[in-house]
Protein backbone atom coordinates (compact mmCIF):
# COMPACT_ATOMS: atom_id res chain seq x y z
CA UNK A 1 0.00 0.00 0.00
CA UNK A 2 1.36 3.58 -1.10
CA UNK A 3 1.05 5.90 1.91
CA UNK A 4 -1.91 8.38 0.69
CA UNK A 5 -1.55 12.34 1.57
CA UNK A 6 -3.42 14.78 0.49
CA UNK A 7 -3.00 18.26 -0.42
CA UNK A 8 -5.58 20.68 0.47
CA UNK A 9 -6.56 22.89 -2.45
CA UNK A 10 -8.53 26.17 -1.49
CA UNK A 11 -7.41 27.70 -4.86
CA UNK A 12 -4.11 29.09 -4.17
CA UNK A 13 -0.81 27.19 -4.40
CA UNK A 14 1.97 26.16 -6.16
CA UNK A 15 0.16 22.38 -5.95
CA UNK A 16 1.57 20.40 -9.16
CA UNK A 17 4.91 21.26 -7.57
CA UNK A 18 3.67 19.89 -3.96
CA UNK A 19 2.49 17.13 -5.65
CA UNK A 20 4.94 16.32 -7.98
CA UNK A 21 7.77 16.14 -5.28
CA UNK A 22 5.11 13.85 -2.98
CA UNK A 23 4.71 11.35 -5.72
CA UNK A 24 8.79 11.24 -6.10
CA UNK A 25 8.65 9.97 -2.70
CA UNK A 26 6.07 6.94 -3.78
CA UNK A 27 3.17 8.58 -1.84
CA UNK A 28 -0.37 8.51 -3.27
CA UNK A 29 -1.34 11.76 -3.76
CA UNK A 30 -4.64 13.34 -3.21
CA UNK A 31 -5.24 17.11 -3.92
CA UNK A 32 -8.90 17.80 -2.70
CA UNK A 33 -11.02 20.60 -1.49
CA UNK A 34 -13.59 18.12 0.19
CA UNK A 35 -14.28 18.63 3.74
CA UNK A 36 -14.80 14.83 4.35
CA UNK A 37 -11.90 13.78 2.57
CA UNK A 38 -9.76 15.97 4.87
CA UNK A 39 -11.15 15.26 7.72
CA UNK A 40 -10.39 11.89 7.14
CA UNK A 41 -6.56 11.98 5.86
CA UNK A 42 -3.79 11.23 8.31
CA UNK A 43 -1.08 12.74 6.26
CA UNK A 44 -2.31 16.52 5.37
CA UNK A 45 -0.13 19.36 3.22
CA UNK A 46 -1.09 23.12 3.14
CA UNK A 47 0.34 24.40 0.79
CA UNK A 48 0.14 28.51 -0.38
CA UNK A 49 1.61 31.12 -2.30
CA UNK A 50 -0.32 34.28 -2.00
CA UNK A 51 -1.92 36.27 0.53
CA UNK A 52 -2.76 35.46 3.94
CA UNK A 53 -6.00 37.54 3.66
CA UNK A 54 -7.29 36.14 0.76
CA UNK A 55 -6.31 32.52 1.49
CA UNK A 56 -8.08 32.88 5.05
CA UNK A 57 -11.56 34.06 3.08
CA UNK A 58 -11.26 31.13 0.58
CA UNK A 59 -10.78 28.94 3.53
CA UNK A 60 -13.15 29.60 5.60
CA UNK A 61 -16.04 30.19 2.46
CA UNK A 62 -15.66 26.77 2.05
CA UNK A 63 -15.39 25.54 5.34
CA UNK A 64 -12.43 24.10 5.08
CA UNK A 65 -10.41 25.84 8.40
CA UNK A 66 -13.32 23.72 10.17
CA UNK A 67 -11.86 20.93 8.39
CA UNK A 68 -8.51 21.23 9.08
CA UNK A 69 -8.89 21.94 12.69
CA UNK A 70 -11.20 18.57 12.92
CA UNK A 71 -8.77 16.74 11.65
CA UNK A 72 -5.55 17.92 13.92
CA UNK A 73 -7.02 18.45 16.97
CA UNK A 74 -9.86 15.98 17.03
CA UNK A 75 -8.32 13.13 14.55
CA UNK A 76 -4.45 13.57 15.19
CA UNK A 77 -4.19 13.97 11.58
CA UNK A 78 -0.17 15.39 10.74
CA UNK A 79 -0.29 18.66 8.70
CA UNK A 80 2.92 20.18 7.45
CA UNK A 81 1.93 23.94 6.30
CA UNK A 82 4.38 25.11 3.77
CA UNK A 83 5.19 29.11 3.31
CA UNK A 84 1.91 30.73 2.95
CA UNK A 85 0.28 27.64 4.77
CA UNK A 86 3.04 28.08 7.85
CA UNK A 87 1.54 31.77 8.40
CA UNK A 88 -2.22 30.30 7.76
CA UNK A 89 -1.77 28.50 10.89
CA UNK A 90 -0.74 31.11 12.62
CA UNK A 91 -2.87 33.28 14.96
CA UNK A 92 -2.68 36.17 12.80
CA UNK A 93 -1.29 38.10 10.34
CA UNK A 94 -0.53 41.37 9.51
CA UNK A 95 -0.30 41.53 5.64
CA UNK A 96 -2.87 43.73 4.57
CA UNK A 97 -4.73 45.07 7.87
CA UNK A 98 -5.39 42.20 9.99
CA UNK A 99 -6.51 38.51 9.59
CA UNK A 100 -7.12 35.70 12.26
CA UNK A 101 -5.18 32.93 10.99
CA UNK A 102 -6.10 29.06 11.84
CA UNK A 103 -4.80 29.25 15.34
CA UNK A 104 -2.77 26.36 15.14
CA UNK A 105 0.53 27.37 15.76
CA UNK A 106 0.61 30.54 18.67
CA UNK A 107 2.69 33.13 16.74
CA UNK A 108 1.83 35.88 14.71
CA UNK A 109 2.82 37.01 11.42
CA UNK A 110 4.14 40.12 10.98
CA UNK A 111 6.44 41.56 8.00
CA UNK A 112 10.56 40.98 8.07
CA UNK A 113 11.99 43.73 9.60
CA UNK A 114 13.35 45.96 7.31
CA UNK A 115 16.97 47.31 7.58
CA UNK A 116 18.22 50.76 6.42
CA UNK A 117 20.72 50.38 4.04
CA UNK A 118 18.46 47.97 2.85
CA UNK A 119 21.48 44.85 2.88
CA UNK A 120 18.69 42.52 3.72
CA UNK A 121 16.37 42.70 0.72
CA UNK A 122 12.79 41.72 1.11
CA UNK A 123 11.04 39.85 0.00
CA UNK A 124 14.10 37.49 1.01
CA UNK A 125 14.50 34.98 -2.21
CA UNK A 126 16.75 32.03 -2.46
CA UNK A 127 18.40 29.48 -0.35
CA UNK A 128 19.41 30.36 2.83
CA UNK A 129 20.72 28.17 5.73
CA UNK A 130 18.14 27.05 8.10
CA UNK A 131 19.51 26.11 11.93
CA UNK A 132 17.04 23.07 13.34
CA UNK A 133 16.63 21.98 16.44
CA UNK A 134 17.48 19.69 18.78
CA UNK A 135 15.35 16.65 18.76
CA UNK A 136 13.54 17.83 15.34
CA UNK A 137 11.73 15.47 13.39
CA UNK A 138 11.56 17.43 10.23
CA UNK A 139 15.63 17.97 9.99
CA UNK A 140 16.59 14.40 10.77
CA UNK A 141 19.55 12.92 8.48
CA UNK A 142 20.18 16.56 7.37
CA UNK A 143 23.59 18.45 8.13
CA UNK A 144 22.94 21.67 10.41
CA UNK A 145 22.61 24.57 8.56
CA UNK A 146 21.27 22.97 5.59
CA UNK A 147 20.19 25.53 2.38
CA UNK A 148 16.69 25.46 1.93
CA UNK A 149 14.50 27.72 -0.45
CA UNK A 150 12.68 30.81 0.83
CA UNK A 151 10.26 33.50 -1.29
CA UNK A 152 8.00 35.34 1.23
CA UNK A 153 7.96 38.97 2.90
CA UNK A 154 6.52 37.65 6.07
CA UNK A 155 7.67 35.85 8.68
CA UNK A 156 7.25 34.69 12.37
CA UNK A 157 9.26 34.58 15.21
CA UNK A 158 11.00 32.57 17.28
CA UNK A 159 9.63 32.10 21.19
CA UNK A 160 10.82 28.90 22.47
CA UNK A 161 7.61 27.29 22.05
CA UNK A 162 7.56 24.39 19.81
CA UNK A 163 10.73 22.58 18.38
CA UNK A 164 11.99 25.41 16.14
CA UNK A 165 14.44 25.74 13.46
CA UNK A 166 16.09 29.52 12.41
CA UNK A 167 16.97 31.19 9.56
CA UNK A 168 18.40 34.57 9.46
CA UNK A 169 17.43 38.16 7.12
CA UNK A 170 18.47 41.00 8.47
CA UNK A 171 17.25 39.28 11.72
CA UNK A 172 16.76 35.48 13.15
CA UNK A 173 12.91 34.43 12.05
CA UNK A 174 11.46 31.18 12.20
CA UNK A 175 12.05 28.53 9.21
CA UNK A 176 10.24 25.71 10.66
CA UNK A 177 8.21 24.75 13.17
CA UNK A 178 6.88 21.56 14.56
CA UNK A 179 4.99 20.35 17.85
CA UNK A 180 3.09 17.21 18.03
CA UNK A 181 1.60 16.41 14.79
CA UNK A 182 1.70 20.36 13.60
CA UNK A 183 4.56 20.92 11.45
CA UNK A 184 5.00 23.88 9.31
CA UNK A 185 8.06 25.24 7.21
CA UNK A 186 8.46 28.93 5.83
CA UNK A 187 10.79 27.71 2.55
CA UNK A 188 9.54 25.47 0.14
CA UNK A 189 10.80 22.00 0.84
CA UNK A 190 9.93 20.85 -2.71
CA UNK A 191 11.96 23.62 -4.17
CA UNK A 192 15.00 22.76 -2.06
CA UNK A 193 16.25 19.74 -3.90
CA UNK A 194 17.63 16.87 -1.85
CA UNK A 195 17.45 18.77 1.11
CA UNK A 196 13.67 19.63 0.90
CA UNK A 197 13.19 16.35 -0.28
CA UNK A 198 14.67 14.44 2.99
CA UNK A 199 12.39 16.58 5.08
CA UNK A 200 9.32 15.80 3.43
CA UNK A 201 10.49 12.37 3.91
CA UNK A 202 11.09 12.36 7.39
CA UNK A 203 7.06 14.37 7.84
CA UNK A 204 5.64 11.29 6.36
CA UNK A 205 7.99 8.54 8.40
CA UNK B 1 23.75 33.21 5.04
CA UNK B 2 21.25 33.96 1.75
CA UNK B 3 22.86 32.12 -0.94
CA UNK B 4 23.86 33.49 -4.89
CA UNK B 5 21.51 31.80 -7.18
CA UNK B 6 22.14 30.58 -11.09
CA UNK B 7 19.20 30.64 -12.96
CA UNK B 8 18.81 28.69 -16.43
CA UNK B 9 16.53 30.30 -18.91
CA UNK B 10 14.67 28.36 -21.33
CA UNK B 11 12.79 30.27 -24.37
CA UNK B 12 9.98 27.74 -25.80
CA UNK B 13 8.22 29.52 -28.90
CA UNK B 14 5.85 27.22 -30.75
CA UNK B 15 6.45 23.56 -29.58
CA UNK B 16 10.09 24.43 -29.63
CA UNK B 17 13.41 25.65 -27.26
CA UNK B 18 15.06 28.22 -29.05
CA UNK B 19 18.70 30.11 -28.64
CA UNK B 20 18.28 33.91 -28.93
CA UNK B 21 20.63 36.75 -30.21
CA UNK B 22 19.84 40.13 -29.53
CA UNK B 23 16.24 38.67 -29.81
CA UNK B 24 16.39 36.90 -32.67
CA UNK B 25 14.94 33.40 -32.37
CA UNK B 26 16.71 30.45 -33.56
CA UNK B 27 15.03 26.55 -33.44
CA UNK B 28 16.96 24.49 -31.53
CA UNK B 29 14.38 21.72 -30.80
CA UNK B 30 11.81 20.10 -29.30
CA UNK B 31 10.85 18.98 -25.91
CA UNK B 32 12.39 15.48 -26.72
CA UNK B 33 15.67 17.25 -27.12
CA UNK B 34 15.57 19.21 -24.27
CA UNK B 35 14.82 16.14 -22.17
CA UNK B 36 17.49 13.89 -23.53
CA UNK B 37 20.04 17.16 -23.58
CA UNK B 38 19.16 18.28 -20.46
CA UNK B 39 17.68 16.16 -17.94
CA UNK B 40 16.21 18.17 -15.36
CA UNK B 41 15.66 15.63 -12.85
CA UNK B 42 19.09 14.88 -12.23
CA UNK B 43 20.55 18.03 -13.63
CA UNK B 44 18.27 20.50 -11.71
CA UNK B 45 20.80 19.62 -8.94
CA UNK B 46 22.93 22.05 -10.67
CA UNK B 47 21.11 24.91 -11.30
CA UNK B 48 19.19 27.07 -8.26
CA UNK B 49 16.31 28.14 -10.80
CA UNK B 50 14.36 28.00 -13.54
CA UNK B 51 13.00 30.52 -16.04
CA UNK B 52 11.02 29.15 -18.74
CA UNK B 53 9.68 31.70 -20.81
CA UNK B 54 6.78 31.59 -23.62
CA UNK B 55 8.30 33.76 -26.54
CA UNK B 56 5.69 32.59 -29.32
CA UNK B 57 5.63 35.89 -31.07
CA UNK B 58 2.19 35.38 -33.09
CA UNK B 59 -0.86 33.85 -31.06
CA UNK B 60 0.22 31.92 -27.68
CA UNK B 61 -0.31 28.39 -27.76
CA UNK B 62 -1.56 28.32 -23.88
CA UNK B 63 -2.28 24.57 -23.30
CA UNK B 64 0.96 23.19 -25.04
CA UNK B 65 2.87 25.94 -23.48
CA UNK B 66 1.38 24.80 -20.53
CA UNK B 67 1.92 21.11 -21.23
CA UNK B 68 5.41 21.74 -21.49
CA UNK B 69 5.99 23.39 -18.26
CA UNK B 70 4.16 20.49 -16.44
CA UNK B 71 6.82 18.15 -17.78
CA UNK B 72 9.51 20.02 -17.15
CA UNK B 73 8.58 21.24 -14.01
CA UNK B 74 7.49 16.74 -12.67
CA UNK B 75 10.73 15.97 -10.56
CA UNK B 76 12.59 19.51 -11.17
CA UNK B 77 12.97 20.28 -7.29
CA UNK B 78 14.37 23.88 -8.08
CA UNK B 79 11.88 27.06 -7.93
CA UNK B 80 10.35 27.52 -11.52
CA UNK B 81 9.58 31.43 -12.78
CA UNK B 82 7.20 31.17 -15.60
CA UNK B 83 5.69 33.76 -18.08
CA UNK B 84 5.31 35.14 -21.74
CA UNK B 85 2.12 37.22 -22.32
CA UNK B 86 0.87 37.07 -18.49
CA UNK B 87 -2.40 39.66 -18.92
CA UNK B 88 -4.69 38.42 -16.16
CA UNK B 89 -4.76 36.89 -12.97
CA UNK B 90 -5.97 34.08 -14.35
CA UNK B 91 -3.22 33.59 -16.56
CA UNK B 92 -0.71 33.94 -14.19
CA UNK B 93 -2.97 31.25 -11.50
CA UNK B 94 -2.84 28.37 -14.65
CA UNK B 95 1.31 28.96 -14.73
CA UNK B 96 1.09 29.03 -10.81
CA UNK B 97 -1.01 25.89 -10.70
CA UNK B 98 1.29 24.24 -13.41
CA UNK B 99 4.76 23.67 -11.91
CA UNK B 100 5.78 27.97 -11.56
CA UNK B 101 6.40 29.20 -8.02
CA UNK B 102 6.70 32.82 -9.84
CA UNK B 103 5.40 34.47 -12.37
CA UNK B 104 7.11 36.30 -14.84
CA UNK B 105 5.65 39.67 -16.32
CA UNK B 106 6.90 41.88 -18.82
CA UNK B 107 4.65 43.78 -21.60
CA UNK B 108 2.12 44.26 -19.11
CA UNK B 109 4.16 46.28 -17.08
CA UNK B 110 3.64 48.89 -18.73
CA UNK B 111 0.19 48.82 -19.09
CA UNK B 112 -1.35 51.68 -17.09
CA UNK B 113 -3.55 49.89 -14.89
CA UNK B 114 -3.57 48.07 -11.50
CA UNK B 115 -2.44 45.00 -12.69
CA UNK B 116 0.69 44.64 -10.29
CA UNK B 117 -1.66 45.58 -7.68
CA UNK B 118 -4.60 43.41 -7.92
CA UNK B 119 -1.76 40.35 -9.18
CA UNK B 120 0.07 41.06 -5.60
CA UNK B 121 -3.34 41.52 -4.17
CA UNK B 122 -3.79 37.55 -5.43
CA UNK B 123 -0.39 35.81 -5.27
CA UNK B 124 1.60 38.37 -2.99
CA UNK B 125 4.20 40.52 -3.73
CA UNK B 126 6.76 38.01 -3.59
CA UNK B 127 5.29 35.75 -6.54
CA UNK B 128 5.73 38.29 -9.15
CA UNK B 129 9.25 38.60 -10.73
CA UNK B 130 9.04 42.07 -13.19
CA UNK B 131 11.32 41.74 -16.06
CA UNK B 132 12.57 44.58 -18.13
CA UNK B 133 14.19 44.20 -21.84
CA UNK B 134 16.73 46.98 -22.32
CA UNK B 135 18.27 47.76 -25.68
CA UNK B 136 20.93 51.03 -25.94
CA UNK B 137 20.42 53.63 -29.12
CA UNK B 138 23.28 56.27 -29.69
CA UNK B 139 20.42 58.38 -29.68
CA UNK B 140 18.13 57.78 -26.93
CA UNK B 141 20.60 56.01 -24.58
CA UNK B 142 18.76 53.08 -22.47
CA UNK B 143 15.32 52.48 -23.70
CA UNK B 144 12.99 49.59 -22.17
CA UNK B 145 11.04 47.61 -24.98
CA UNK B 146 8.07 45.68 -24.80
CA UNK B 147 6.30 42.92 -27.02
CA UNK B 148 9.53 40.73 -27.48
CA UNK B 149 11.55 43.44 -28.12
CA UNK B 150 9.49 44.95 -30.94
CA UNK B 151 7.97 48.06 -28.99
CA UNK B 152 10.01 50.81 -27.64
CA UNK B 153 8.56 52.09 -24.00
CA UNK B 154 9.15 56.21 -24.45
CA UNK B 155 9.05 56.80 -20.54
CA UNK B 156 12.97 57.05 -19.08
CA UNK B 157 14.01 53.74 -17.91
CA UNK B 158 15.44 55.28 -14.89
CA UNK B 159 12.02 56.32 -14.06
CA UNK B 160 10.49 53.06 -15.01
CA UNK B 161 13.19 51.24 -12.83
CA UNK B 162 12.44 53.39 -10.20
CA UNK B 163 8.33 53.00 -10.12
CA UNK B 164 8.93 49.54 -10.40
CA UNK B 165 11.20 48.95 -7.48
CA UNK B 166 8.21 50.76 -5.44
CA UNK B 167 5.50 48.90 -6.70
CA UNK B 168 4.36 45.54 -5.29
CA UNK B 169 6.70 43.21 -7.41
CA UNK B 170 9.23 40.16 -5.73
CA UNK B 171 12.14 40.87 -7.91
CA UNK B 172 13.47 42.51 -10.84
CA UNK B 173 14.89 40.20 -14.09
CA UNK B 174 17.41 42.60 -15.81
CA UNK B 175 18.24 41.80 -19.84
CA UNK B 176 20.25 43.44 -22.53
CA UNK B 177 18.73 43.00 -26.06
CA UNK B 178 21.71 44.12 -27.10
CA UNK B 179 23.89 41.26 -25.32
CA UNK B 180 21.81 38.75 -25.54
CA UNK B 181 23.17 35.73 -26.91
CA UNK B 182 26.79 37.21 -27.67
CA UNK B 183 28.80 35.88 -25.13
CA UNK B 184 29.99 39.19 -24.43
CA UNK B 185 29.30 39.23 -21.04
CA UNK B 186 26.43 40.93 -18.97
CA UNK B 187 26.37 44.79 -19.24
CA UNK B 188 26.61 45.77 -16.16
CA UNK B 189 26.00 49.50 -16.97
CA UNK B 190 22.36 48.62 -16.49
CA UNK B 191 23.05 48.59 -12.50
CA UNK B 192 23.70 52.32 -12.84
CA UNK B 193 20.49 52.78 -14.04
CA UNK B 194 18.83 51.63 -10.72
CA UNK B 195 18.51 53.88 -7.41
CA UNK B 196 20.87 53.34 -5.11
CA UNK B 197 19.50 51.17 -2.49
CA UNK B 198 17.77 48.77 -4.55
CA UNK B 199 15.69 46.62 -1.96
CA UNK B 200 14.47 44.09 -4.46
CA UNK B 201 16.96 41.10 -5.43
CA UNK B 202 18.33 41.73 -8.58
CA UNK B 203 18.46 38.90 -11.33
CA UNK B 204 20.65 39.81 -14.75
CA UNK B 205 20.68 38.25 -17.85
CA UNK B 206 21.77 38.93 -21.27
CA UNK B 207 25.52 38.06 -22.74
CA UNK B 208 26.51 34.79 -20.45
CA UNK B 209 27.24 32.08 -22.32
CA UNK B 210 30.03 30.63 -20.01
CA UNK B 211 30.99 29.80 -16.42
CA UNK B 212 33.75 33.16 -16.64
CA UNK B 213 30.64 34.98 -17.71
CA UNK B 214 28.37 33.85 -15.23
CA UNK B 215 31.21 34.56 -12.37
CA UNK B 216 31.70 38.30 -13.82
CA UNK B 217 27.68 38.47 -12.91
CA UNK B 218 28.50 37.26 -9.13
CA UNK B 219 31.28 39.54 -8.18
CA UNK B 220 28.70 42.14 -8.78
CA UNK B 221 27.42 42.68 -5.31
CA UNK B 222 24.12 44.27 -6.70
CA UNK B 223 22.96 41.04 -8.31
CA UNK B 224 21.44 38.26 -6.50
CA UNK B 225 20.87 36.07 -9.48
CA UNK B 226 22.83 35.76 -12.69
CA UNK B 227 21.22 33.89 -15.49
CA UNK B 228 21.75 32.24 -18.72
CA UNK B 229 19.97 30.92 -21.59
CA UNK B 230 22.61 29.48 -24.02
CA UNK B 231 20.78 26.20 -24.87
CA UNK B 232 24.15 24.68 -26.57
CA UNK B 233 26.53 25.81 -24.19
CA UNK B 234 25.75 23.97 -21.25
CA UNK B 235 24.48 20.42 -22.97
CA UNK B 236 25.14 17.39 -20.98
CA UNK B 237 27.55 18.28 -17.87
CA UNK B 238 27.95 21.76 -18.94
CA UNK B 239 25.96 23.16 -15.81
CA UNK B 240 27.32 20.74 -13.36
CA UNK B 241 31.25 21.54 -14.72
CA UNK B 242 30.04 25.75 -14.78
CA UNK B 243 28.83 25.41 -11.45
CA UNK B 244 31.78 23.41 -9.71
CA UNK B 245 33.97 26.41 -11.22
CA UNK B 246 31.57 28.88 -9.55
CA UNK B 247 31.93 27.02 -6.54
CA UNK B 248 35.89 26.73 -6.30
CA UNK B 249 36.08 30.46 -7.55
CA UNK B 250 34.55 31.01 -3.90
CA UNK B 251 30.71 32.23 -5.00
CA UNK B 252 28.40 31.34 -2.25
CA UNK B 253 25.95 29.41 -3.86
CA UNK B 254 24.27 26.22 -2.08
CA UNK B 255 25.67 22.45 -2.21
CA UNK B 256 24.24 19.62 -2.04
CA UNK B 257 24.83 16.44 -0.98
CA UNK B 258 24.58 14.84 -4.21
CA UNK B 259 26.19 11.40 -2.23
CA UNK B 260 22.77 10.65 0.11
CA UNK B 261 20.26 9.08 -2.30
CA UNK B 262 18.04 7.88 -0.67
CA UNK B 263 15.18 4.86 -1.37
CA UNK B 264 12.75 7.07 -0.73
CA UNK B 265 10.22 4.95 -1.96
CA UNK B 266 10.73 1.75 0.31
CA UNK B 267 11.97 3.77 3.51
CA UNK B 268 7.92 5.30 3.36
CA UNK B 269 5.83 2.44 2.19
CA UNK B 270 7.59 -0.53 4.25
CA UNK B 271 5.72 0.00 7.52
CA UNK B 272 2.05 0.28 5.69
Amino acid sequence: MKRSVTIIDYGMGNIWSVKSALEYLGCNVIVSDDNEVIKDSKYLVLPGVGSFKKAMISLSKSKLDKAILDATLKNQSKLLGICLGMQLMGIKSFEDGETDGLGLISKKVEKLKETKQNIFKIPHIGFNSVKSGPNSILFKDLADKSDFYFVHSYRMLSDGNGIEATAVNGEIFLAAYEKENIFATQFHPEKSQINGLTLLKNFLC
Amino acid sequence: MLKKRLIFILLYCDGYFMLSRNFRLQRVGDLNWLISNYDFSHISFFIDELIILDVSRKEKQTKFFIDTLKTISYKCFVPIASGGGVHSISDAKILLRSGADKVIINSSLFEKNNFLVNLSEEFGDQSIMASVDVKKSSEHGYQAVKKSGSEIVNESLTEILNNLIQSPIGELYLNSIDNDGTGDGYDFNLINLLPKNCHKPLIIAGGADNSKRLLEGFKNSSIDAVATAHLFNFIGDGLKSARNKLIESGVPLPIWDLDTVYDYKNILNAND
